[in-house]
């Protein structure tokens, strides 16, 4: 293989994420994705020294809990284990009874010298049994270490110190600088050549760094001259005695050591029109061979002068040793002889933590998909179909939206809502009436062909602007020497009114630091051409079913995230517009279905928009549940009561939504009063000194397609992604086959996403947001000069469960099974356990989970559930995740939470 | 005022202990009440502080030490505005982490130490002799660097933590040292230097200012507190204090204006190339204080005492918004109506290339000093395990001297 192929290969393990101003949420674990689920985090797991699962601890207590209940744990077992019904060893249990026991019990196996502690002072092992001498005899000796060929892993055992140390702040350093956004005030020169030959020209000048290590880096970069990257990284490779078989592991492991940096450096080269502010002409293989050059440098220096490291001889193997010991006594297996010993041995190896915590990990799964799949089939019988809309609302399917769509239908039973991906069909390059750029507005898979432009509609003077270049020079000029100075003498008063406002008064000082200006009336200029828009209703009316019946007023709300102390804040925005704010899709949306042009192909097409319906697109930030509604100029004069009054009903559940959001707010009091409860959120969205602006994601676990009528009044606690999806219209299963294949892979890459970042928050995840550092404008750094950090914060996946994404489709087993052979993302996510998939067929009341490559019939556990006439007496006083509530403002004799 | 002036350093001081003995006795207080603890000592440190100005200059003799070791506070024009801002500061970063720290396991570690810092800097602002000063000193130190490595389960900030240390006790040598001096009577000028030595290390002066970026460990509070704005502060601070003692030799200002006009172009320099928010920080505040320093050396005093305090407060106040860059960057942009660009516009013009390429090396690789002084520590470091090696050689011959049996005892 040439190094190119090495370099693309290892470039698939690297992390995804682009610069953090448009975040993307997909799956962490993209390379493994050809494996089933759990062989990939395993895998994953030793790739990149993660954790594959929650720990055994966390485990145990949800068992304590009762979040995992025994028969979990047995359905579990009983699916997992043969049972030959024939004991491991005679007198014992068999596998299935051992895993049984096994799971139920935690067994705290001391690590090295600890467990050579716990032997030699203490008497948790009683020497009389014989069972402890026939198992250490019986013992295997000590696994070899693994093979490590990277250079710096020999170097760091021979002599232990870690040339990385040497070489990585430099690195950090020169790859922050060039790909650097705009914090530098000095660009790095030579940059535009890329980045081989901008460190060429820097660090090849003499009179360099007087680094000990660096010595002779200078003439040798000089002498490289202008080698291709290939080259210089085979020549490098050489140099530190790599052999040719082990140089694509050598390269891998090499660009995993900092591979934040280097994921950054790909997503530059690959993906250069998502960088923020310009592009920069980096490529991976450059990046290679600066970091192999400075590889090399650091580990000859080591080796000249770091002293030999003492050999520590391994222990032997002793905590398998110990483990089958307390488990034996523990079961009260007899042990007679070596033979049995050893066989025990390879049952209790066998069912090791991993293995475990893939069991426990079903088993937590399975107690979350019963309670979802019996609410689910609980509801269907006591839903109650809308009458005759007063209006409709189609919301973004985000599962943050089923709490503002629940209470909307509480508190108007006359309204109907609907739910779509956020960008409702309008892909587009968008640039709003302030914007520099235009930005991608739809899903990353698709690239959009218009752009679609925010124009004023007076087109009068330009705005003078003298603010905001007063913000920007004291921004830029409180950092140098001179301007600074006037700054700190004449601004000091300002900086500490800023102080005392953001410190004590967060929402009064953002109020009156971003006083509004007054609103431009504007309109969009759209580039589509009649029949393209024609399409983008007809799919969105069809497939939802809105164009069944349509309601004078029809709502269509995007959705987008505002928070201040966030460098994370686009990753709560809409995730079908990739990172952005959907309020502008709504709104082209709602001018296309307004055309009279678009509204005869239509009626061509067979679907008619009728004469009294019009569309208003709005806006929902999800942070602090305000709402924004567009060219409200253009309502037909009849319209605008009803208009108003909608407006009023979707107001009133913002109200409500954020309340029932603030419950898991440790800051709200658990008896919050609702009319606070926006004031609140605001306090969140607002406040320099708050980690938490809103819980994004976290939680999500489910996702259903099909009629909201069959969901109407079902509490799912926020937790679910509702898609609606119209059997009836859709006769080919093409609808159907067109909404799963966007919304399978979305969904699931922000439930993968939340899973990885929650079950390693430190490898797969961003760690604690409290000592980060944006470097840039592209990502943020743990501190000091760390790597680029990326995966979710801390503080927005703390409250989420790891489970994978439950997908639930009203459609037939059959239709499912031909639709996903038909598309391979979905085969996969499917057929490896990324999801979980069930089919729902109301008709029959039956669901088939998908398991082991058949839809197998699910068995229902619970029939009865909770009946409450409002969400507030579901969740009230609790912070915890809510099993599954009928709310039905009907109900004449409420039945109360137990 | 006397009781007034004692409270305004012993509340900070109580609310430390009392924080220490609910985290020793492990009370369940909750973070409601131990931010409490920690906002209201200090701003009722700065409130008292700000009560004792009205009634004028004072100073309260505590009793002594031992013999010609008085303890004194002193309150004046100088010590009562930067132990105001300070206690202001403590309150408000303290209200603000409520929030910021909020479920983080080490919120108690962290307003302890807080309150610690807290006290300590009241105590060197308000203490009226070098003695005084050096206890408040060192605990501010202690503070700073347990507040840098907060996170200590990761690498980077022990390390970085521990450099800070390091390169505070290197200094606070000097500090003593000045103490020792000046009690025995000693020329003005070995006190001046004394002194500017103490200083250059908290104040983050050339050539001891790489721990300064570094600091940059902690959580974002801490960060703003006492690398953006008040231990920094310090050193500017100490100098003034000390401006009566170490002025009458004519070298030392001198060297004060050398030292703090170095600083200030090092920093500005090696500041345009650093490309993460909070690096352009430290060094934008190194920058500033080393002009403080200029302004000290050049006897400007009310000058230097208004641009240190009014840096401080502007400095923490951007440190505390930079998790809010990429927030601010976008909407600035769209304020602008044009990309915000950067200043490089004239350098990119006015210098030649080679001279760029060279400067800009040397401002990205932060003008050498680490290697230099890494190499340094490294050759002393060496120097000490050489004689540890032979004092170990010594020891083993020194042994083998003895009877056998004896040994044997012994490594048994």
């Amino acid at each position: 293989m040439t190094i190119d192929d090495l370099v693309a290969h290892a470039a698939g393990l690297l992390p995804e994420q682009g610069p953090l101003q448009a975040f993307v949420h997909h799956n962490t674990l993209h390379a493994f994705e050809h494996l089933p689920f759990t062989d990939a985090v395993t895998r994953a797991a030793e790739v990149f020294g993660t954790e594959p699962y929650l720990g055994e601890a966390a485990f145990h207590e949800f068992l304590a809990s009762g979040r995992i209940t025994p028969d979990d744990l047995d359905a579990v077992v009983a699916a997992e284990v043969v049972d030959d019904g024939v004991p491991v060893v005679p007198g014992g249990p068999t596998l299935r009874r051992f895993h049984e026991v096994r799971l139920r019990h935690r067994v705290e196996v001391p690590r090295g010298p600890a467990l050579h502690w716990l032997l030699a002072e203490t008497d948790a092992v009683d020497a009389v049994d014989p069972r402890w001498d026939v198992l250490r005899a019986a013992a295997p000796g000590p696994a070899d270490p693994p093979d490590r060929p990277r250079p710096r892993d020999r170097v760091l055992a021979a002599t232990g110190v870690d040339p990385d140390h040497l070489v990585h702040p430099l690195l950090i350093r020169f790859t922050a600088a060039f790909l650097d956004q705009g914090v530098a005030a000095w660009p790095m020169p030579e940059r535009d050549r890329g980045l081989l030959a901008a460190f060429r020209a820097l660090y090849g000048r003499a009179g360099g760094p007087p680094e000990p290590f660096l010595r002779g880096l200078a003439a040798c970069l000089r002498e490289h001259g202008d080698r291709p990257a290939d080259q210089t990284v085979a020549w490098a490779m050489d140099e530190l005695e790599v052999s040719e078989e082990d140089r694509g592991a050598v390269v891998t492991a090499t660009l995993l050591s900092l591979r934040g940096w280097a994921g950054m450096v790909r997503q530059f080269e690959s993906r250069p029109d998502r960088a923020p502010v310009a592009a920069r002409p980096a490529r991976l293989v450059d990046y290679l061979a600066v970091q192999l050059t400075l590889d090399l440098f650091a580990a000859r220096h080591v080796r000249a002068t770091a002293p030999p490291a003492d050999d520590v001889a391994p222990l032997p193997g002793l905590e398998l040793v110990y483990e089958a010991f307390a488990l034996a006594r523990l079961m009260d297996v007899p042990l007679a002889d070596h033979d049995r010993a050893s066989t025990w041995l390879g049952v209790v190896d066998g069912c090791d933590e991993v293995e475990r915590r893939r069991l426990l990990h079903l088993a937590y799964e399975r107690r979350h998909r019963v309670g979802v799949l019996d609410g689910l089939t609980a509801h269907q019988r006591l839903a109650v179909p809308a009458g005759t809309p007063a209006f409709q609302a189609v919301f973004c399917l985000d599962e943050r939206e089923e709490s503002v769509r629940r209470h909307l239908e509480e508190c108007c039973p006359a309204a109907e809502t609907f739910g779509f991906a956020g960008f409702f069909g309008v892909a587009m390059n968008y640039r709003g009436l302030d914007d520099v750029r235009p930005r991608p507005l739809c899903p990353v898979v698709v690239t959009p062909r218009h752009t679609v432009v925010e124009q004023p509609i007076d087109s009068g003077r330009a705005p003078r602007r003298l603010r905001a270049r007063w913000t920007r020079s004291v921004a830029v000029g409180s950092r140098t020497l001179v301007r600074g100075s006037l700054a700190s003498v004449a601004l000091g008063v300002a900086g500490l009114a800023s102080l005392v406002g953001r410190c004590l008064f967060p929402r009064a000082a953002h109020r009156w630091s971003h006083r509004p200006a007054p609103a431009v009336p504007t309109r969009l200029v759209m580039e589509f051409s009649p029949a393209e828009m024609t399409d983008i209703v007809s799919a969105v009316l069809r497939t939802t079913g809105l164009g069944l019946g349509l309601a004078p007023v029809v709502l269509v709300v995007g959705h987008g995230s505002s928070s201040l102390n966030n460098p994370h804040e686009s990753a709560h925005d809409c995730g079908a517009t990739g990172g952005g704010r959907g309020g502008p899709n709504a709104r082209a949306f709602a001018a296309m279905a307004n055309d009279p042009t678009v509204r005869s192909g239509l009626a061509e097409r067979g679907t008619l928009i009728p004469e009294g319906t019009w569309f208003v697109g709005g806006y929902h930030n999800t942070c602090d549940d305000t709402m924004t509604y567009y060219d409200e100029d253009l309502v037909p004069a009849g319209l605008v009561e009803p208009l108003q009054a909608a407006k009023d009903a979707l107001a009133e559940a913002c109200v409500l939504a954020a309340h029932e959001r603030c419950r898991r707010f440790e800051s709200a009091p658990p008896d919050l009063a609702p009319e606070d409860a926006l004031a609140h959120a605001e306090a969140h969205a607002v406040d320099l000194g708050q980690p938490r602006p809103e819980y994004g994601h976290a939680t999500n676990a489910v996702c259903v397609v099909g009629r909201r009528a069959l969901t109407r009044g079902l509490f799912l606690d926020r937790r679910a992604f509702l898609a609606s999806y119209e059997p009836a219209a859709d006769t080919d299963g093409a609808l159907l086959a067109s909404l799963l294949a966007a919304v399978g892979p979305v969904c699931a890459g922000i439930n993968l996403e939340y899973y990885f970042s929650f079950v390693d928050p430190a490898g797969y995840g961003c760690g604690t947001k409290l000592p980060h550092n944006i470097t840039g404008l592209i990502g943020v750094m743990d501190g000091h000069a760390s790597d680029l950090r990326t995966g979710l914060p801390w503080q927005m996946v703390e409250i989420h469960e790891p489970v994978r994404l439950l997908l639930v489709v009203e459609a037939t087993p059959q239709r499912l099974s031909a639709i996903v052979a038909a598309n391979p993302v979905l085969e996969r996510l499917v057929s490896g356990g990324w999801i979980r998939f069930a089919a729902w067929v109301p008709e029959r009341d039956e669901v088939f989970v998908f398991q082991d490559g058949a839809f197998q019939p699910h068995v229902r556990e619970r029939t009865a559930f909770p009946v409450v006439a409002r969400s507030v007496e579901v969740y009230a006083g609790s912070r915890d995740h809510l099993g599954c509530a009928h709310v039905l403002a009907e109900a004449d004799v409420p039945v109360p939470v137990p | 005022m006397t009781g007034v002036l004692i409270a305004a350093v012993a509340v900070p001081f109580g609310a430390f202990l009392l924080l220490g003995l609910v985290s020793w006795v492990d009370l369940p207080l909750g973070e409601r009440a131990v931010s409490a603890v920690a906002v209201l000592s200090a701003a009722v440190s700065a409130g008292l502080l700000a009560a004792v100005a009205t009634g004028g200059p004072l100073r309260v003799p505590l009793g002594t030490w031992f013999d010609g070791f008085p303890l004194v506070l002193a309150a004046d024009g100088l010590s009562v505005p930067v132990g105001v801002l300070a206690g202001l500061l403590g309150a408000l970063i303290g209200a603000f982490s409520r929030r910021y720290l909020h479920r983080d396991p080490g919120f108690r570690r962290f307003h302890l130490l807080l309150a610690l810092f807290v006290a300590g800097v009241q105590l060197v602002v308000l203490a009226g002799t070098l003695d005084l000063l050096v206890v408040g000193w060192e605990l501010t130190g202690l503070a700073s660097a347990l507040l840098i490595a907060f996170f200590h389960r990761r690498r980077g900030p022990v390390v970085h933590g521990l450099r800070a240390f390091a390169t505070y006790r290197l200094c606070d040598v000097g500090l003593v040292g000045a103490a020792v001096v000046a009690h025995h009577g000693g020329p003005p000028l070995a006190v001046g230097l004394l002194l500017l030595w103490g200083a250059m290390g908290k104040a983050a002066q050339f050539p001891f200012g790489g721990w300064l970026p570094r600091a940059m460990e902690g959580p974002t509070p801490s960060s703003a507190i006492c690398y953006g704005a008040i231990s920094v502060s310090l050193g500017p601070y100490l100098l003034l204090r000390t401006a009566p003692e170490w002025s009458q030799a004519p070298a030392v200002p001198v060297l004060v204006v050398v030292v703090g006009g170095l600083t200030a172009v090092h920093a500005t320099l090696v500041g345009r190339a650093q490309t993460d928010v909070k690096t352009s920080l430290a060094y934008a505040s190194t920058t500033q204080v080393g002009l403080v320093l200029v302004e000290v050396g050049l006897g400007w005093e009310l000058l230097a005492l208004v641009h240190l305090l009014g840096h401080a407060a502007l400095r923490s106040a951007q440190i505390l918004r930079s998790p809010s860059l990429l927030h601010d960057h976008h909407h600035l942009e769209q304020a602008l109506g044009e990309p915000v660009g950067h200043g490089g516009g004239s350098w990119q013009r006015l210098v030649p290339r080679p001279v760029r390429l060279w400067l800009y090396r040397f401002a990205l690789e932060r003008g050498y000093l680490d290697a230099v002084l890494v190499a340094r520590a490294a050759g002393a470091a060496r120097l000490v395990r050489r004689c540890a090696a032979a004092d170990d050689g010594l020891v083993r011959r020194l042994a083998a001297a003895d009877d056998g049996p004896a040994r044997a005892a012994v490594a048994r």
